[in-house]
């Protein structure tokens, strides 16, 4: 440190201060003269000279402040962490694959579709190395089309923009032709199209026509490229290379069972970025794989998450040295090509803290032997609810209520995996389920307990299954459904889709079925038990599901009791949002946040898809995971209470505790159901099980707020 | 020579359930990144269902479709889940396809392993690149379907068969899931072997070493 005796330039005593006198630092600072430097830099933009003056010391001395000061922590330079994050991610994926350059656009920007973001990337990286006199060669595609409505050039001479396949008749916007125009126009360069298709009827035709002197003499042109940019397609079923007709479908089916996991250029590769060979090959006049490999600078622009087979596998096989994305797909290609470096990076340098030596890797429970967890439970369950249900014959995973199933009533059968208790077993009684079938921890129940719970249910109006949307219920259900039928038995399907949070809006259909479970059970139960018929009850079921809006949030993950260990480990200071019932992990982890906060996020999810209007009325269940106590319930139920009644929404009725849990997880989801009259009602049905009893005559009504 | 075959499937399911006893806390791992982690313990329960049911069969008179039909049944009542009805539908459409025949030669073993792929295939509506089993299962029948088609030997034929599963299984990391619970994962499901995928790889190389 440069050492100087400056005279102090204010009034009062120099005071010793660190190694050299400096004016008395005003009282804000504290007696730290780093954090009055960097201030004076970095808020009031003063430079180092300026500072030196103000502060009574040199120049050398005002800089090495500055030095110890980001080394010190005192002042920490931050980049919006969405751009860090698609510089970390370029940085690595140029590190990994050995690219030339590569741009990463972030994922904050959902105002505009991918496609126009990539566009305008694209176009960037490009006006960046076309230089005067370049031959630049193009592929079709719709990103690439994007590219060139995008790009923007300054004056260049003498540049060549080729077509690098034949052209094609399709009458859609992102032709060779045109997307090689596009490009053309924007640089002011000569523009060279292949006036020959892009596939043609046979190998010979393709001889033929690459021996015409026009047709040469544009290949020529091709063949002189030093630079090309393409897109890369996958082969997933709504991929534009199904969709655009380019290639007929037949051949397609043929590189696919040939293990074609992209194309580019109208040229297909595996998985490793071999070429994979096929009745197209001989017939497609274009560029050939060999050819663009040759190229001094390969830019392909391409983004999205079904095409991160097809991008890995032309990053292996080094089709392209420069590479344009976006973050969430380059980052799913470093680790699907299993980069784990990436993720320590983005996590922001957090320090980690040692795991203390007190950390268990196994979990307390109550057990004997693990494997017969549910058969004991079922023992257990059987017995003290014998009053509402009973085995149907000797089969324990098929429960049917007493006093439920009667004559000229539609049955409901409902049912699922264990692990959610009281979910499913104790919303089965009169006035509710008549029978439900029950599987392994999380597994679907197989199909032959389902059909003995038709069967017990069935009273001749026929049965209807309500259960949640998951793939295996749905296969078990089904295949119980035929042989149902089979049996005389008209069965109707009612899945429940309540997790808002599982499946954006358009996928409805492709939610999973959550907590809210409760209230469609409930209604459907109500429906049944009044008498209507099987149709009718399908469809204010069906209703039900469409008014129950469901999000979750889990603070740690449940512990099988086979394993007694946690499926997979939250972090110590995080959550995670839109968690399911099996533990699925959820579509996004955050910070834990205070819990009305929690609570507004999960409101403003489902505050977005329910149109309540003022003076509406729902219905609120706050449930538990399994180890989050009432305590924190009703601290969420609070808020929920408030939030509703800021929007004049009334509380018909509400359920506070353990519902539908999911072993020992440690969370909670809330879900509303938007009632209107014939919902109301059916809500208020009489019934008595196990766990939920409403108006029957021995209950207390303590359900109803 | 009927006999031959039964017991060679039988102990070719012997070996599936001790292959999958062995590696169903690795299996459950796998399935814990993405899934809900049971798919080792399903497996096991499955297989432990198959040879139990197996047991109870008369290898001396029953058909190599009879021990088909037998484990389907077995995995199925024992099984639920997805998986349950999947390899149901898969051993059940294996045994319609080994009816009538008393050999398991190399036309056949190629029949057995389309069989159990279409029939994955159709109970689960899944295609190649969903990230699942079925992209163990597709390549391996295809794999299965060349090497008979080029004349190749039963050690080359199921060499072939079990590198096809075996790049499968790897290239399901590369996927994003689009069936089952993953699907909700979305992006996060990159990097993550399929479960599904693995334990079928491990069970094609089970019958690679005993058939």
């Amino acid at each position: 440190m440069a050492l100087k005796t400056s005279a102090p330039r204010k009034s009062g005593p120099g005071r010793a201060n660190g190694s050299e006198g400096i004016d008395t630092i005003p009282l804000r600072y504290g007696d730290d003269p780093y954090v009055w430097a960097c201030w004076l830099y970095y808020e009031d933009g003063m430079t180092q000279g300026e500072i030196a003056d103000a502060m009574g010391v040199s120049r050398a001395t005002v800089n090495s402040y500055l030095a110890d000061a980001r080394e010190k922590g005192i002042v920490n330079i931050s980049i919006e962490p969405a751009r860090l994050a698609s510089l970390t991610i370029a940085q690595e994926l140029k590190r990994h694959f050995g690219l030339a350059d590569c741009l990463v656009v972030p994922n904050d920007d959902d105002t505009r579709p991918l496609i126009g973001r990539l566009g305008a990337a694209g176009a960037q990286a490009l006006s960046k190395m076309i230089k005067s006199g370049d031959t630049l060669a193009v592929a079709w595609g719709r990103t690439i089309l994007s590219v060139g409505e995008h790009l923007e050039m300054g004056a260049l001479q003498d540049v060549t923009v080729v077509q690098a396949t034949g052209g094609t008749t399709a009458s859609f916007a992102y032709t060779p032709e045109l997307t090689t125009a596009a490009v053309a126009r924007a640089i002011a360069a000569r523009c060279v199209n292949i006036t020959a298709p892009a596939v043609v009827g046979s190998a010979q035709m393709h001889d033929m026509l690459l021996a015409e002197p026009l047709i040469r003499e544009q290949f020529d042109t091709l063949a002189r490229a030093n630079r090309i940019v393409f897109g890369i397609s996958s082969l997933r079923p709504n991929s534009t290379i199904h969709t655009s007709g380019f290639f007929e479908s037949v051949p397609l089916q043929h590189y696919l069972a040939k293990g074609a996991a992209g194309v580019l250029a109208g040229r297909f590769i595996d998985e490793r970025g071999r070429p994979v060979a096929g009745p197209l090959d001989d017939r497609t006049i274009g560029i050939s794989l060999e050819m663009l490999r040759g190229i001094g600078t390969r830019v392909a622009v391409a983004g999205g998450f079904d095409k991160v087979p097809a991008l890995l596998a032309a990053l292996r096989g080094g089709y392209a040295n420069v590479l344009v994305t976006d973050a969430a797909t380059g980052a799913g290609i470093l680790r699907a090509d299993g980069v784990t470096s990436l993720d320590g990076k983005l996590s922001q340098r957090q320090k980690s803290t040692p795991v203390a030596n007190s950390y268990r890797t196994h979990v307390k429970k109550f057990l004997n032997n693990p494997n017969d967890v549910v058969e004991e439970m079922l023992d257990g369950l059987i017995a003290s609810h014998r009053s509402y249900l009973q085995p149907v014959g000797t089969s324990r995973r098929a429960l049917v209520a007493r006093n439920g199933p009667r004559p000229g009533k539609v049955g409901l059968v409902i049912g699922g995996g264990t692990g959610h208790e009281p979910c499913f077993v104790g919303y089965v009684g009169k006035g509710l389920a008549d029978a439900v079938a029950l599987g392994n921890i999380f597994s679907s129940p197989p199909p032959d307990p389902i059909v003995k719970c038709a069967v017990a249910a069935s009273g001749g109006a026929g049965v209807l299954f309500v259960y949640g949307n998951y793939a295996g219920d749905v296969m078990n259900f089904e295949m119980a459904a035929e042989l149902a039928e089979e049996q005389g038995i008209p069965i109707r399907t009612v899945l429940t889709t309540d997790d808002i949070v599982s499946s954006p809006v358009e996928d409805r259909e492709g939610r999973r079925g959550v907590a809210g479970n409760f209230f469609v059970f409930k209604v459907a139960g109500a429906a049944c038990d009044l008498g209507m018929t099987l149709g009718e009850c399908e469809t204010v079921t069906r209703k039900a599901n469409d008014r129950t809006y469901t999000v979750g949030v889990a603070l740690e993950s449940c512990s099988m009791p086979q394993t007694r260990r946690h499926n997979f480990e939250i972090g110590p200071d995080d959550m995670e949002l839109g968690m399911g019932i099996h533990g699925e992990p959820g579509v996004s982890r955050e910070r834990v946040r205070t819990a009305d906060e929690i609570v507004d996020t999960i409101m403003d999810n489902i505050f977005k898809e329910m149109k309540a209007e003022p003076g509406d009325r729902v219905a609120v269940l706050v449930n538990s995971f399994g180890a989050t106590p009432l305590m924190e319930l009703y601290i969420l139920y609070r808020r929920v209470e408030q939030r509703l009644a800021a929007k004049n929404i009334e509380i018909e009725a509400n359920w506070v505790g353990h519902y539908c849990t999911s072993l020992d997880m440690v969370g909670a989801s809330i879900s509303i159901l938007h009632l209107d009259r014939q919902l109301t009602e059916l809500l208020h049905h009489p019934c008595r099980t196990a766990i939920l009893t409403i108006n029957a005559p021995e209950a207390d009504g303590a359900a109803k707020s | 020579m009927s006999e031959t075959a039964a017991r060679a499937l039988a102990q070719m399911f012997e070996r599936m359930s001790g292959v999958i006893e062995t590696e169903k806390d690795h299996l459950s791992e796998l399935d814990g990144a993405i899934g809900d982690g049971d798919h080792g313990i399903t497996m096991s329960i499955g297989f432990k269902a198959v040879t139990a049911a197996l047991a109870a069969l008369d290898l001396d008179s029953a058909s190599p479709s009879d021990v088909m039909s037998t484990a389907a049944g077995g995995f199925l009542d024992a099984v639920g889940a997805s998986t349950g009805p999947l390899y149901a539908t898969g051993f059940r459409r294996a045994a319609q396809a080994l009816a009538g025949r008393g050999h398991l030669d190399l036309a056949a073993c190629r029949d057995m392993l389309a069989a159990m792929s279409e029939g994955i295939r159709d109970r689960g509506k899944a295609q190649r690149g969903d990230k699942t089993m079925l992209d163990v299962w597709m390549p391996a029948a295809e794999a299965a379907a060349t090497a008979v088609a080029n004349g190749r030997s039963k050690p080359e034929f199921w060499k072939a068969v079990e590198i096809a599963a075996e790049n499968g299984a790897a290239a399901t990391a590369t996927m994003v899931a689009t069936k089952g619970r993953a699907a909700r994962l979305r992006e996060r499901s990159l990097g993550h072997t399929d479960p599904g995928a693995a334990s079928a790889a491990m069970l094609i190389k089970a019958m690679a070493a005993m058939l």
